[in-house]
């Protein structure tokens, strides 16, 4: 019977492609090899039952009555009696229960308590980054920048001395032409040279915002097209962000590097429901400051 | 000597001369002769770029100044085919050069000495090691062209594009003049090296996986996670249940024969 | 052997009662089963995978087989998939068939899903089954993201910034909690290990208590059946489940396996290799989660850029796409039965499915809803639509967020209008054409 055949035919396979397998392994394994011989084996097995499920068993087709699902309304009113009865005797002794309640509810209070251990309390770390006055400039190696070194419109990621690599400090440095700078008012000794430091996390939902596009002048967010104007102080124009990339105040020392006049002006990254009012005395200064 | 046979011998010498005048073999290869501003070269510039970038090379309202742009910059454009551009508008993208070599070299020679632009970087992808160029790469390349050098859309008018084509001279030239959209990266040749190399070893990487179904991550594998598992275990389903919903009920007996 | 168990155990009547069950046999009752068989793959590779895993954020130098990579400082979670990539024999495949299933074990719960939807299998007595369900789905989507987030990758650290961004974006708890969670300000050593306790105990562990649920719901009130000749709401019809059904769906559950080896062999799937370790000052593009994350990236995408502030409190643009919207989506899937039951004023028990076309205003609904999750995950890969069909992805973005309320709303009535016709006229597109039947009146005219 050709059914007999196929499921002899399947479940020979199967058994072929189980050595085959193991041969493939024992040999040193091959990721494509593996994958098809291991669906083989798998495969003609799974053919072989199915087809002589279908196939080789009495296709019977039968019929079940469905009893009734509920109970009978006499059990059920047992079922409240006996169940539920109790728990309103218990009820009628009001102070007892209402302490009882009270106790589970302030025990269960209790034994979440711990799931504050958690994590620390955010405080005002939102609130600042590792850039303090006077902090240099220096790229992921390191190595401290000057205006001479960049190359007009190079985007450069940058961090403050010794802390390379710092998630929230992370900062684009871009060398516009200063003839095209319209900074916000307050903001015009912020770029030496035409150098603007921007925050480089995205004020939408945090991601780097990793592409710049020089001819434009605009930073752009690859994780959901967020926008923003280099040249007047990184004002989203496109996409969901609203906030702008908080500006670096830079300026230039002694030697000529690069360094920050302090940290930046308002929380850098994504909102949060005080990013204008949280921080304290730690953003008043700021505030006072720009805008 | 004859009156005749000296005039023979003046005619012979001076088509001798005109000929290999004429059909001199091609100038100076790259790196050659030092680049001198070819009169051929200024020729060619005044009938394909004047028009956009004025006849002195320093920009009109159609086409920017090239005086810093250099020889890399003028290499890159020219050997990609993004210049000469047809409609000043339109996007700068690969084609195949409209220029040969000897034009090339004339044209890069005389833009160069239009200022002091970068020269063509000299670039190895043998001198360079494999993982610095990873590392280099993933923190200024990856954002736009990708992590796999697959390119990608930047904004939307501009495409920073797959990095499979371009050679490696390509590469480090469009690193250090950022054409177009692109920024410019001051990178030392050792960097230039290294990312030469990496993307190379990109290139001919293979993918242990199996099929790289666009190298660019979760929208490929989420359509065929789909297409081929979901829909295929769903066939699976409609061959091996029944589907006939109206089938005459047995009653228990044998014999019902369906599939 | 069956008597020596009966001796212990004194199961022989319940087993006869159990085995004789009557299961009906429409081949998309099986669409669920697809799901579980997934999850089973998922646990047996996944089982494998943990053997090799180490949940650790500690840097480590990789000196493995991949040159782009060696003399490095990734962490050693990263290091110990990049072995098991590279190093550990049959290590690549079981990662690969591990994340297909995944990819296809939440694509397999939503296509039995919309099976459930519009047939009406949900209705009484089945609401409660329709809530696990619900919750299945939400764990299933739950143990992809943790899952994919344990390599600890550029692309999965990239979607982790942006679901603790969510977090910080809830209004006066965001940063407690998203710093409770992740265990301090992003990016955090903690979160890896947090992950993988996720993944691997409290998830499944949660999974498979709701597939028990599910399961012997199912077989407490035995399996729906469609309408037809012998089918009533007071029987079952169909084969008994040993041997016929469980026959076939062992075959299934092996079929499944091969589907899943097979993809697992030959497509690459998540070369984290590719994207390097993360490192959260670098991004790379295109950057997508995995497909049943992408509506929530789609709605981050669309959301206008609009930071609401009222009186000093900012509720962050984030905070409406990634918490509101799937709040409310899921709290309309999941109290759907309840919603129908009170629209259309019907609370009667019902074991019979419907033909869709016979609920039209559920049809158009169930579209519409597809239609609104397919727009916001195929706006999740804007970029690279733009890529694909050269063009600009800020045009695109603004269409789509047009289209993701006119597409389902015009799709919604589009279905709306079919199915009463279909059902007013009686015609059944993918059955035998069963012709018209013309009678002649004594008068010599046909009507």
């Amino acid at each position: 019977m050709r059914a007999e055949r196929t499921v002899a035919l399947a479940l020979s396979a199967s058994i072929a492609a189980s050595i085959g397998l193991v041969i493939v392994y024992v040999l040193g394994g091959e990721a494509q090899l593996e994958g098809v011989l291991l669906g083989l084996s798998l495969g003609g097995l799974g053919v072989g039952v199915t087809a002589w499920a279908i196939k080789l068993l009495p296709a019977r087709t039968e019929t079940e009555e469905r009893e009734e699902l509920a109970s009978s309304d006499a059990e059920e009113a047992a079922a409240e009696e006996d169940i539920g009865g109790p728990i309103e005797a218990m009820s009628r002794r009001k102070a007892l229960a209402r302490l009882l309640v009270g106790a589970g509810g302030t025990l269960l209070g209790a034994l979440a308590i711990p799931a504050l251990s958690l994590g620390p309390r955010p405080g005002d770390s939102l609130f600042r980054t590792l850039w303090t006055p006077g902090a240099r400039v220096v790229d992921r190696d390191g190595a401290p920048l000057r205006p001479t070194d960049l190359v007009l419109e190079s985007v450069t990621t940058v961090f403050p001395e010794g802390e390379a690599g710092s998630p929230d400090s992370q900062t684009l440095l871009i060398k516009v032409d200063p003839d095209l700078l319209n900074l916000p008012d307050g903001r015009a000794g912020w770029a030496p040279d035409g150098c603007v430091g921007y925050s480089k996390i995205c004020t939408h939902a945090g991601c780097p915002v990793g592409l710049y596009r020089a001819e434009s002048h605009q930073l752009l967010c690859p994780c959901h097209q967020s926008t923003f104007d280099v040249l007047d102080g990184a004002v989203p124009s496109f996409g969901p962000a609203d906030r702008p990339l908080p500006q670096l105040p830079l300026a230039v020392d002694d030697e000529g590097y690069l360094i920050a006049q302090g940290d930046f002006p308002e929380p850098v990254g994504p909102g949060f429901w005080n990013v204008t009012t949280g921080g304290g005395k730690l953003m008043q200064r700021h505030r006072t400051v720009h805008h | 000597m004859a009156a005749s046979t000296k005039r023979l011998l003046l005619a012979s010498a001076l088509f001798t001369c005109i000929a290999f005048a004429l059909y001199l073999p091609a100038g100076a290869h790259a790196g050659d002769v030092p680049l001198q501003p070819a009169p051929e070269g200024r020729e060619l510039f005044l009938t394909s770029c004047a028009s956009c970038h004025g006849d002195d090379g320093r920009g009109t309202d159609l086409g920017p100044s090239l005086e810093e742009s250099g020889a890399a910059a003028a290499d890159f454009q020219l050997r990609t085919g993004r210049m000469p551009l047809g409609d000043p508008d339109g996007p700068t993208v690969r084609k195949p050069p409209a220029f040969d070599d000897v034009e090339i070299e004339a044209l890069v020679a005389y833009v160069a000495s239009l200022g002091d632009g970068p020269e063509i970087p000299e670039v190895s992808a043998v001198a360079g090691d494999v993982s610095e160029g990873q590392l280099l790469f993933i923190d200024n390349c990856a954002a736009c062209h990708g992590a796999t050098g697959n390119g990608g859309a930047v904004g939307p008018d501009a495409l920073a594009p797959s990095l499979y084509v371009a050679t490696d001279v390509q590469i480090a030239e469009a690193a250090v003049t950022g054409p177009g959209e692109m920024p410019r990266f001051t990178f030392e040749t050792q960097e230039l090296n290294d990312i030469v190399a990496f993307i190379e070893d990109l290139r001919t990487e293979s993918a242990p996986g199996g099929a790289d179904i666009g190298g660019i991550g979760p929208v490929p594998e989420g359509l065929v996670g789909w297409g081929v598992g979901v829909v295929g275990l769903t066939v699976i389903c409609f061959i091996v249940g029944s589907h006939r919903r109206d089938r005459a009920m047995n009653g228990g007996r044998q014999g019902d024969g369906e599939s | 052997m069956l008597r020596w168990i009966d001796k212990r155990l004194g199961v022989a009547h319940w087993a006869r009662k159990g085995l004789r069950k009557i299961f009906p046999d429409h081949w998309s009752f099986l669409l669920g089963e697809i799901a579980l068989f997934c999850f089973v793959i998922l646990l047996l590779t996944g089982i494998f995978l943990t053997l090799f895993y180490r949940p650790d954020a500690q840097p480590v130098i990789y000196n493995g087989p991949y040159e782009p990579l060696r003399g490095q400082e990734v962490s050693a979670a990263y290091e110990s998939v990049m072995r098991l990539s590279f190093e550990v024999r049959a290590g690549l495949v079981m990662r690969q068939i591990h994340h297909w299933a995944a990819l296809v074990f939440v694509g397999s719960i939503v296509v039995h899903m919309l099976r459930v939807f519009f047939t009406g299998a949900f209705r009484k007595p089945r609401e409660l089954n329709w809530l696990v369900g619900i919750g299945l789905l939400l764990l299933a989507m739950g143990m992809g993201f943790t899952g994919y987030s344990l390599p600890d990758d550029l692309l999965s650290g990239t979607g982790l910034r942006i679901a603790y961004s969510v977090l910080l974006s809830v209004p006066f708890v965001g940063p407690h909690l998203a710093f409770l969670i992740f265990g301090g300000e992003f990016p955090t050593e903690g979160i890896i290990s947090r992950l993988f306790v996720m993944h691997v105990m409290l998830l499944p562990a949660l999974i498979i208590g709701l597939i028990t649920a599910h399961l012997l719901i199912l077989w407490r009130q035995k399996h729906t059946q469609f309408k037809g000749p012998g089918r009533t709401e007071r029987n079952v019809v169909g084969k008994p489940f040993w041997p016929q059904q469980l026959m076939k769906s062992v075959g299934l559950l092996l079929l499944t396996g091969a589907v899943l080896a097979f993809m697992g062999g030959l497509i690459q799937i998540n070369p984290v290799w590719a994207y390097g370790p993360f490192d959260p000052a670098t991004v790379s593009a295109p950057s997508q989660p995995d497909w049943y994350i992408g509506w929530l990236e789609g709605a981050l995408r669309l959301f206008p850029p609009f930071d609401l502030t009222i009186l000093g409190v900012t509720v962050p643009s984030p905070f409406i796409p990634g918490i509101i919207l799937p709040g409310v989506a899921f709290g309309v899937m999941a109290a759907w039965p309840f919603i129908e039951a009170r629209l259309t004023g019907d609370s009667a028990e019902h074991h019979l499915l419907d033909d869709p076309r016979d609920t039209p205003f559920r049809l158009a609904v169930g579209v519409a809803g597809t239609l609104f999750f397919v727009l916001l995950t195929v706006a999740g890969g804007n970029d690279v639509l733009a890529i694909m069909f050269n063009l600009s992805v800020n045009q695109i973005t603004n269409v789509l967020r047009l289209a993701v309320f006119l597409v389902p709303a015009l799709g919604g009535l589009i279905a709306y209008r079919i199915a009463t016709e279909l059902r007013d006229s009686r015609i059944n597109p993918l059955g035998p054409d069963e012709g018209v039947s013309l009678k002649r009146n004594s008068s010599g005219g046909f009507g």
